[in-house]
């Protein structure tokens, strides 16, 4: 599987040849603790999402106890999905990313000295912290204590322990850029530096602003998009990119060439993502240039998108090659996830589309193919391709790596359609004032119902994905205690 | 842009744009606007909540209603159907939000829009009922009981006034009765506040609209 280790340089000369199986060593345990914990967190969270969707065809069902309600279960659901999955591994990702690409063990030397070791020991202690604050924040929901805020459930003192966790590891992963041995900068080091400078700025301010110390709430509005739009847009997208840009051209065994273009999209990309929000708010209790620049957000977003993905697609040359690697195959579907999902970002934020489908499944429909589709498929590609390097063997077994790629694909293909189908539906029946709420929301149902079945299919794959790593981790255990390591 | 403060000068600069426009803007210009005088009766629009109201905000968080409901008029020019399907008289504008400690904007609508529930369901009984069943007065309604903001108790004496009015199934076993918690009351007493059928200078209401 690794005869193209990372990193792989073709036009550097006069830099130490980088020692990656050190820099694996120094980062295994951390990378390994933050991944698994993230993949626990996905299982949970497509299950609460099940149980979610199966209340709006039996909204009897888990009825009658409060902490159940799907007012408390959907947020749970939602910020498990971020915070949980697909933010934790997104840290994972970057740790690897930035140690393997800045060509640096974990503290310098070989990574085994008492630099590398005090490193480790507060990465992994951030990661403790990252988890007992999305495991306390998920349960004072559950309990009864959400801020109400969307996307920011948790209260105030979860949310501090979160972006203080963070702090702690995105500071080294930004120094580490400085103190590269590599040379020339990557494509995927310039993502990975916007992102983990993005999130304490995106997080802090919005916490701070809705949840902290709130502001007046006739400015909350805007100060809500902004925060959804650039999670997404500016902290795991980059996040999800670097890994397509750092690991493509070695799977792939091509050169990234049109540098220019992945210049200019980074940029763009940058420089729209943080409006990217603004069409949550279109029509909405805003001044009116705000959904003028919604909807221009919306539409212009494109263009990076396409320039991404026509850098990054332009390296495929041979089918069989895509074929044969399953880290390859979801990292090429997370672009045409974020190809798609910019599609439908931009029909749904023009005017006319925009007032019929918004707050509709539609949206929903756009929000689950941003976290499941353009982020986790590019994560889930990098996490295949990186765990057997950490390990040193190829762990996964390939049965259950196949059930899961099909299984996801389907059950988010699924669920993608059903929910833009079934909003469009609802969207022109609302638009005519004489068909009641409650018929439109029989209308709906046999979508409702279909997206169980897709949930079911997440679930599932889910469980495949945490299944195929714990026999990799436990394979792994058994390995080191049969040869006494 | 290989050096860290290259990058990082530009990560921040381009960042800084959105910023600017999505949160320092809202921050200075909408989060200072001010209430405006109400000429019919010399108070101040938007109108205070009361004491009940304000405690029944938060419930409306943590319940997690606005994962169903949204609390916006949308712009006629966007969209006409908000206001023909009777949510509201007028768009929303962000002086609505004014007295809220958080706006629940929403962003999905399995259920109706609430910007204007306690006009068009200005009936206290009718919203614990509601809330206690929704089916009993909303037919095929997706939305889950609330029980747990009420209490079956015996009755003692004379039953009380503020018992649930359940028949069919809901009702309670003889002897007993229904009756919603201080959380409930809170909870309706905000739904029943949430009225913004009031004229504001950026958004009129139009006298036909406005004897609805």
């Amino acid at each position: 599987m690794s005869d193209h280790t990372l990193p792989h340089h073709q036009h550097e000369s006069g830099y130490p040849p980088v020692d990656s199986k050190a820099i694996d060593a120094s980062v295994r345990l951390p990378v390994i603790i933050l991944f698994g914990n993230a993949i626990h967190w996905l299982v949970v969270a497509a299950l609460l999402s099940l149980v979610v969707s199966i209340k709006l065809i039996a909204p009897g069902f888990l009825g009658g106890i409060s902490f159940l309600n799907y007012g408390r279960l959907a947020p749970m659901a939602r910020d498990l999905m971020l915070y949980g999955w697909a933010s934790q591994a997104a840290l994972g990702a970057g740790v690897w990313l930035m140690a393997r690409l800045c060509g640096q063990p974990l503290g310098g030397g070989d990574g085994q000295g008492i630099g590398g070791m005090l490193l480790r020991t507060l990465i992994i202690s951030a990661t403790v912290l990252w988890n007992l604050a999305v495991l306390l924040g998920t349960l004072a929901i559950f309990a009864g204590y959400s801020t109400g805020v969307e996307w920011l459930e948790y209260p105030g003192w979860a949310s501090a322990m979160l972006l203080l966790s963070f702090l702690l590891i995105g500071i080294w992963a930004v120094l580490l850029f400085d103190r590269r041995s590599t040379g020339r900068a990557e494509v995927a080091q310039w993502y990975l530096v916007a992102a983990f400078c993005w999130f304490p700025w995106v997080y802090g301010t919005a916490n701070l602003l809705l949840v902290w110390k709130p502001i007046q709430a006739s400015a909350q509005g805007p100060i809500q998009s902004w925060y959804c739009g650039s999670l997404l847009a500016l902290w795991l997208l980059p996040v999800a990119l670097a890994s397509a840009y750092a690991l493509l051209p070695r799977l792939l065994g091509n050169h990234l060439n049109r540098r220019h273009l992945a210049t200019l999209g980074f940029w763009m990309l940058l420089l729209l993502g943080g409006w990217n929000g603004m069409d949550r708010l279109i029509g909405g209790p805003v001044p009116a240039w705000m959904t003028s620049a919604g909807v221009v957000a919306g539409v212009l977003f494109l263009i990076p998108l396409f320039m991404i993905s026509i850098n990054l697609l332009g390296m495929v040359r041979k089918r069989a090659i895509v074929a044969g690697s399953i880290s390859c195959r979801f990292l090429l579907m997370g672009l045409y996830a974020l190809i798609t999902v910019g599609v439908i970002g931009a029909i749904a934020s023009l005017p006319d589309v925009s007032g019929a489908v918004r707050f509709t499944a539609f949206t929903e429909a756009k929000t689950q193919l941003w976290i499941l589709g353009a982020i986790s498929l590019p994560l889930f590609g990098l996490l295949y391709e990186s765990l057997p390097q950490l390990l040193g063997r190829d762990c996964w077994s390939p049965v259950l790596s196949g059930r899961h790629y099909i299984l996801t694909l389907v059950g988010l293909g699924m669920l993608v359609t059903l929910m833009l189908l079934g909003g469009l539906f609802t969207g022109l029946a609302l638009a005519d004032p004489t068909v009641s709420f409650l018929n439109i929301t029989s209308y709906s149902y046999p979508f409702h119902v279909m997206e169980c079945v897709a949930q079911l299919l997440l679930l599932i794959a889910a469980l495949i994905l945490g299944a195929n790593i714990t026999i990799a981790l436990a394979g792994d255990y058994l390995l080191n205690k049969k040869t006494g390591k | 842009m290989h050096r860290l403060p290259t990058l990082l000068s530009g990560i921040f600069l381009v960042f800084l744009t959105s910023w600017l426009g999505l949160v320092a803007y809202p921050s200075l210009q909408l989060g200072r606007l001010t209430p405006v005088a109400d000429a019919d009766n010399g108070g101040s629009l938007p109108p205070t909540y009361g004491g009940q109201a304000i405690a029944g905000q938060r419930i409306y968080a943590t319940e997690g209603c606005i994962s169903c409901h949204s609390q916006q008029v949308r712009q006629t020019s966007i969209t006409t159907s908000d206001v023909d399907r009777g949510w509201g008289v007028r768009p929303s504008v962000a002086r609505d939000y004014l007295r809220d400690s958080t706006a629940f904007l929403g962003s999905r609508r399995l259920g109706q829009d609430l910007s204007n529930v306690g006009v068009r369901r200005p009936d206290a009984k009718w919203h614990f009922i509601h809330l206690y069943h929704p089916s009993a007065v909303c037919e095929g309604s997706l939305m889950p009981c609330f029980s747990d903001l009420f209490l079956v108790r015996k009755i003692q004496g004379q039953k009380s006034d503020d018992a649930l009015n359940l028949t069919g199934e809901d009702a309670p076993k003889d002897g007993y009765e229904v009756i919603p918690t201080a959380d409930a009351k809170n909870l309706v007493a905000y739904l029943l506040s949430l009225r913004h059928d009031y004229p504001l200078p950026e958004a009129p209401v139009k006298k036909n609209g406005a004897a609805k």
